[in-house]
């Protein structure tokens, strides 16, 4: 049982481009929200928004190009906008690792979940499965205008 | 399933001595009360309070045996707790895949 998410996978392209998809706003919506605004930045607060599911603040707590990229939320909420740090949250963490056989090692860890008052973690619960749909559908979108 | 109980499972091991607790049951093998409470670095009485609210969240049971109480894990809620995290877990993956496919473009 456990308090933290952790992830692994190789992408194949350099730490710079890697990093460069995560902390850049303009190149974070073409796989994760659908938009950004707000201070996309070290020690900024933006908003994500994830069309019809709604929106979420973040705290970007650390930009360290091109290793390391940690933002807070709540998760899934689509209620909370504002200064996520002045309720519980849970820390995102992007690391990124060249590898010697070429390509990057990318590790995502989100951690904090048993925090979480148990209203807030019944909201995200319940907005984690249509943000997963939500997810799914940009996927498809996504391999739908790659292949034309 | 409902999500209340789901989430007292997280919060009710989001405690480094219930942590421990359920550490020491974790292999199935139910143990003697007094036995879970030692070296737990808190008091008979502690250990005993963090019991108890592992038994309000289903995450163990109590079987009086005897004089004495067993405290068995109960594997049917860890397994609850398990579909939780893996819900979260597969939705990071789909995120993950996403940035990949972006990346190597």
């Amino acid at each position: 049982m456990q308090n933290v998410i952790q992830r692994e996978l190789t992408i194949n392209a350099s730490a710079e481009r890697i990093y460069n998809a995560i902390a850049d706003a303009q190149q974070v919506v073409k796989w994760f929200p659908e938009a950004v605004s707000g201070e996309y930045r070290e020690g900024g607060q933006a908003i994500m928004s994830f069309g019809d599911i709604g929106q979420s603040s973040i705290y970007i707590e650390a930009m360290t190009p091109y290793r390391y990229f940690a933002y807070r939320w709540v998760p899934g909420s689509n209620h909370f906008v504002g200064d996520v740090r002045t309720v519980p949250n849970t820390l995102v963490e992007f690391r990124i690792e060249e590898l010697a056989s070429g390509g990057c090692k990318v590790s995502l860890t989100e951690t904090g979940f048993a925090d979480l008052p148990m209203d807030i973690a019944e909201v995200s619960y319940g907005q984690n499965c249509r943000g997963w749909d939500f997810m799914l559908q940009r996927l498809q979108q996504y391999f739908s205008t790659e292949t034309k | 399933m409902s999500q209340t109980a789901v989430v007292q499972i997280f919060k009710a091991l989001g405690d480094p001595v219930r942590l421990q607790i359920v550490q020491r049951l974790s292999n199935g093998v139910p143990l003697c009360m007094g036995e879970l409470s030692k070296d737990l670095g808190i008091s008979r009485q502690g250990a005993r309070k963090q019991i108890q609210a592992l038994v309000s969240a289903n995450v163990v049971q109590l079987h009086p045996a005897g004089r004495e109480v067993k405290v068995q894990l109960d594997a049917a809620t860890l397994a609850q707790g398990r579909d939780f995290i893996a819900a979260l877990e597969a939705q990071w993956d789909q995120r993950l895949q996403a940035l990949k496919q972006f990346a190597e473009q």
